[in-house]
């Protein structure tokens, strides 16, 4: 029988032990004690790291990992090589711009005559559908009304579809849309567009929802959406959730470069078609990625001074003839440019017309930063936790068993110590790319089986090569080995 | 059969001369100087001014006069056609047309650093527009 006093002293006795082994471990204690480190503790401890990295974002670095990955993948590999052109071929934007403005004497604001008259010379080649990407919130007073008026309603007559946008961000009671314009019954339609850091690398999918009166309640899609949906009714539009991951086209449409062209800053021009080579785009995406921006847009640009004169140039047609046309402008002091990752900055008009490329190139199946699956929605973190359980069991696996085979191994001196080391060295950079490939391999899978976008599963990447590396230098061993040691375990043979 | 072979020579030479006729009336081959040749859209705007701000009357490309003389252009692009002895501007897109001249081609230029840097300015837009409800 123990008396309370000796059950206390035993317990005080038990806690200043362990105070000591925390202060002062035994070296030769923890090291044996890490040798038998059990799976499931590495994989807890790898999981753990793993977390803090992807769902915490410590210092940002999640998010500037996944972004600045996003934005090379679209600069070396998605953009030139792996994006089709199927949406190329059925979008073009018409831009009003200062060249436009001074060659046809018509300074800026333009009365609403002189947009129904573009939108006129637009409908005269049978366009798929029209979005006009200016909002015309101000009731200001202008007799020319009544001729935009009566070209919604041509449009209407001919059955191409006219689309007009609304004010998102107005004092309470404000029209979205004049109320004239709105009368008539065109789309109204939200063009918010998300900037990340002030990219525009993410497309919402949901918008605000419009009628005559202004905003009504509900869930409509965004701008690109809706089109997509009216316009490409064979593609069935998956239900969407999260935002969309826009991949920027890097080929400029072949059009353009017959009518635009580039001045560089030593005053030489240059076409618009970008002839870099493979490897010196590598090299320039890591070390100079505005070299690789071509500034001239992904989508054909139709030029509005050849529409307006109504000019017989056989490749207007071409631009619109069967396609969506956005109708806005790009101009100066007017804020209504977007910094994109492939061509720096852009009239944001572009950034609606590559929304809907993306979902016409896909197929009503975007790149996204969720997966939905089986009718649940994941987010992109949870996403990328779950993708890294398999290489942490894996990698956790090949470790424990390289970990047996050193035991197995200790004491009986097989090879000489420079072939050791030579072997040591390369087993660290093929189990440093076996982690890289792992990983990859995983996430290229995640990109084809659920779609979700490069930005979104890069990480996991990063993320299983540090594992890797944790593993090569023993982290989750040592720290078994501490904390075994603190608890009072005892190895059965300390070295 | 004589007869016959007389018949068929007059009948081709009536088709073959409605044919000239016709296309003489779209090239508009006896007009000269600048011509609107006829109606492109389905319905053609005629305006009082060159800025397009009153318009006169909408006509169906049908109704539209072919070879009608441009006598005059504006920097917007619009044409002032004379027409039954008015005068009206036309958008151009509205019509084909045919110039004496060449126009000029229509090129765009992208300076370099000009996707790097935006304006850090507002622009001031209707100035010059009277205020609401004022008379």
């Amino acid at each position: 029988m123990t008396t309370a006093a000796e059950t206390g002293i035993r317990r005080r006795d038990h806690l200043l032990r362990i105070i000591q082994r925390v202060r002062r471990p035994d070296r030769a204690q923890m090291e044996a004690l890490s040798q038998r480190v059990p799976y499931w503790f590495v994989c807890v401890t790898l999981f753990a790291f793993a977390a803090i990295q992807i769902m915490l974002n410590p210092f940002g670095f999640s998010d500037l990992t996944q972004r600045y990955a996003q934005d090379i993948s679209n600069l070396l590999v998605t953009g030139p090589y792996l994006y089709g052109d199927a949406g190329q071929k059925a979008v073009s934007a018409a831009v009003i711009d200062e060249e436009a403005l001074q060659t046809l004497q018509m300074p800026w604001p333009w009365s609403y005559g002189a947009h129904a008259r573009v939108l006129d010379a637009l409908l005269e080649y049978h366009p798929k559908a029209v979005v006009v990407d200016f909002l015309f919130v101000d009731t200001r007073p202008d007799p020319t009304l009544p001729q935009l008026v009566d070209e919604i309603a041509r449009y209407k007559k001919a059955g191409v579809p006219l689309y007009f946008e609304g004010g998102t961000h107005l004092p309470y009671g404000e029209y979205p849309l004049r109320p004239e314009l709105a009368a008539t019954g065109a789309r109204i339609l939200d063009p918010t567009i998300p900037v990340y850091d002030g990219i525009a690398r993410q497309y919402n999918v949901n918008g605000k929802c419009f009628d005559t009166r202004g905003v009504a309640k509900g869930a409509c899609y965004s701008l690109a959406l809706e089109v997509f949906q009216d316009t490409y009714p064979q593609y069935k539009l998956e239900p969407l959730n999260g935002m969309m991951e826009l991949v920027w086209g890097t080929r400029t449409d072949p059009h353009n470069a017959k009518w635009i062209s580039v001045t560089n800053e030593d005053g030489t021009k240059r076409s618009c078609n970008s002839d870099i080579g493979p490897l010196r785009r590598f090299y320039l995406a890591f070390f100079d990625p505005s070299a690789v921006q071509n500034p001239c847009p992904y989508n054909a640009q139709v030029p509005v001074v050849s529409l307006m004169e109504g000019s017989d140039d056989k490749d207007i047609p071409d631009l619109i003839k069967n396609r969506v046309v956005f109708y806005g402008g790009s101009l100066e002091g007017a804020q209504d440019k977007t910094y994109t990752p492939v061509n720096g900055l852009l009239p944001s008009v572009y950034v609606h017309a590559m929304a809907l490329d993306n979902l016409i190139t896909f197929r009503g199946k975007p790149e996204q930063n969720v997966i939905t699956a089986f009718g649940h929605t994941i987010p992109s973190n949870p996403a990328q936790m779950m993708a890294i359980i398999p290489v942490i069991l894996i990698l956790a696996l090949i470790h424990m068993r390289r970990m047996r085979r050193k035991r197995a191994r200790s004491g009986i001196q097989e090879h000489g110590v420079t072939f050791e080391y030579v072997l040591d060295k390369t087993i660290e950079t093929v189990w440093h790319y076996f982690a890289f490939a792992l990983a990859l391999g995983i996430g290229l899978l995640l990109a084809l089986a659920v779609g979700l976008s490069t930005a979104n599963w890069v990480e996991v990447v990063f993320v299983s090569v540090e594992l890797a590396a944790m593993l090569l230098v023993g982290v989750p061993d040592s720290l078994w080995g501490y904390l075994h040691h603190v608890a009072g375990g005892v190895a059965d043979d300390p070295a | 059969m004589y007869h016959h072979g007389i018949a068929v020579a007059i009948a081709a030479f009536l088709v073959l001369s409605g044919v000239s006729a016709s296309a003489s009336e779209e090239t508009c081959a006896s007009a000269t100087g600048d011509v609107a040749m006829q109606a492109r859209t389905p319905e053609v705007d005629l305006f009082n001014d060159a800025a397009g701000t009153q318009k006169a009357m909408t006509l169906e490309a049908a109704k539209f006069p072919s070879c009608t003389p441009i006598t005059g252009r504006s920097p917007n692009m619009m044409l002032q056609v004379q027409m039954n002895g008015a005068k009206y501007w036309v958008p151009p897109h509205m019509v084909k047309y045919r110039f004496a001249g060449k126009l000029p081609a229509v090129c765009r230029n992208l300076a370099l650093g000009s996707n790097q840097e935006k304006a850090g300015a507002t622009r001031g837009l209707g100035e010059g527009c009277p205020k609401a409800g004022a008379h």
